[in-house]
């Protein structure tokens, strides 16, 4: 290989190890040797070309079908018409703003201008822990561990402030609220704050992280274990024994699920609002 | 009182609170639906009636998926308490009301109880029961005035587009 290269670019080979005498034959077979070769002059120098940055997260987001949890209005008396003329506000800001699908446990990085912030602008990368609100106060919530110290924004989605909501990485976890992140080991809540975005597959399943979280020991902000928060992402047997854990069930109320009047059926109100999005959407 | 269920949705409030607390209220609303299920009308007080409605309404949406969809399995054996009416559920009461996508039941008020107390009272039945009508049934007569006068203008119509066409 290295004699290949050294026949077919004779003269780059000849005046490099002129001027460079300690480089050896390994260093010849870089790239940038390569790309000095085919050109006439060789002394010139040839910047490398840009390398293209094809984002794949971006794409995935079109070829999915997906109606942000914030358009389904909630189930109670208020007005139907509010809720309609909140959602033109919300298309008419998605036209100028990508806000991309995201759950809670993926990873974000907001652009947001901030007055006080050296150069205006400030960028915040973390993990969603919470979606919360609907229609036009919809908010979600960032966690980041930065210099020991737990930080958690909450960023409403239609700020006007907002300039960029970056997908860095897509994914789901077992449970849709994950404050208890609050109390687990910091590493669980700690994201790279210079992190590439990670390229997640354009169409099918959003990928689900079945990871279990290690928690600090007790006291906790919540009480985890009990059934009203139905933690699934909580590796429980490591810290709390037997006893505890039955204990707390206690405070079960297996007649939830059977109660009828509890619950709020949205697939319907979801095809119909989704087909009116991507109308308005489109045009 | 309620009006609709939507009317009545504020703060996260849906039901009455009845019986001694939510488990208790729930229980004795399975008793009355299996109850309902197995005679198809039921004399209760107004507002065990009215709050069981809600379900047997509901109850029927979910036979209705068939007996092979594991939801409406679960909840069918939780609210019957006495299991041979599971059958009746999904092979009598769901092929009944399939033309239907909601109205399954009626209720109406009956006099105040005298022997206990003076609470109200109230029948619930599921539509289409072989018991005698709950309400006189309307007769329909040909030979009144209004039908004798409207029989003749559509006549007159009908005979007015034949000539015109």
């Amino acid at each position: 290989m290295a004699a290949c290269c050294r026949n077919l670019h004779k003269c780059a080979h000849y005046l490099r190890s002129v001027r460079l005498q300690q480089i050896q034959n390994e260093r010849l077979l870089s790239t940038s040797s390569c790309r000095l070769a085919p050109s006439d002059k060789p002394g010139k120098f040839i910047p490398p070309s840009k390398p293209v940055i094809i984002d794949k997260a971006q794409s995935a987001t079109s070829q999915r079908k997906f109606l942000s949890p914030e358009f389904i209005p909630p189930r109670q008396r208020t007005d139907p018409l509010k809720f309609s003329m909140e959602r033109k506000d919300m298309i008419r800001r998605r036209k100028v703003l990508d806000i991309p699908e995201f759950y809670a446990g993926s990873i974000l990085a907001v652009t947001m201008t901030d007055p006080n912030a050296n150069g205006k602008v400030n960028r915040f990368v973390g993990i969603c822990i919470q979606r919360g609100g609907k229609g036009l106060g919809a908010t979600f919530v960032l966690r980041n561990i930065i210099d020991n110290q737990g930080v958690e924004i909450c960023y409403e989605l239609y700020n006007p402030r907002i300039q960029q909501v970056e997908l860095l990485k897509l994914e789901k976890r077992l449970d849709d609220n994950l404050l208890y992140l609050r109390d687990a080991l910091p590493e669980y809540s700690t994201v790279e704050p210079n992190m590439k975005p990670v390229p997640a597959p354009s169409t099918g399943e959003v990928p689900l992280n079945k990871m279990k979280v290690r928690m600090r020991p007790k006291p906790w902000s919540k009480r985890w274990e009990r059934p009203k928060y139905n933690v699934q992402g909580i590796a429980f047997e490591q810290i709390l024994s037997a006893e505890q854990l039955e204990h707390a069930q206690k405070w079960a109320q297996p007649w939830l699920q059977y109660d009828m009047l509890k619950e709020y059926d949205t697939s319907r109100i979801q095809e119909e609002i989704l087909t009116e999005v991507t109308r308005e959407m489109g045009q | 009182m309620r009006l609709t269920l939507q009317m009545l949705i504020s703060h996260g409030r849906v039901a009455r609170r009845m019986g001694l607390g939510p488990e208790s209220r729930i229980n004795m609303l399975r008793n009355i639906l299996t109850g309902l299920v197995r005679h198809e009308r039921i004399e209760t007080t107004l507002a065990r009636a009215d709050e069981v409605r809600f379900y047997a309404e509901k109850l029927i949406d979910y036979a209705k998926k068939g007996d092979t969809d594991e939801k409406a399995m679960k909840m069918a054996s939780f609210w019957l308490t006495e299991k041979d009416l599971v059958p009746k559920l999904f092979k009598v009461l769901a092929p009944r009301f399939e033309t239907q996508t909601n109205g399954y039941t009626r209720m109406a008020r009956l006099p105040n109880r005298t022997n206990l107390d003076r609470a109200k009272m109230a029948v619930l039945e599921y539509k289409g029961n072989p018991f005698p009508p709950l309400y006189p049934v309307k007769k329909e007569n040909e030979l009144t005035l209004i039908n004798q006068l409207l029989k003749g203008y559509r006549e007159d119509m009908a005979q007015q587009l034949a000539t015109k066409a």
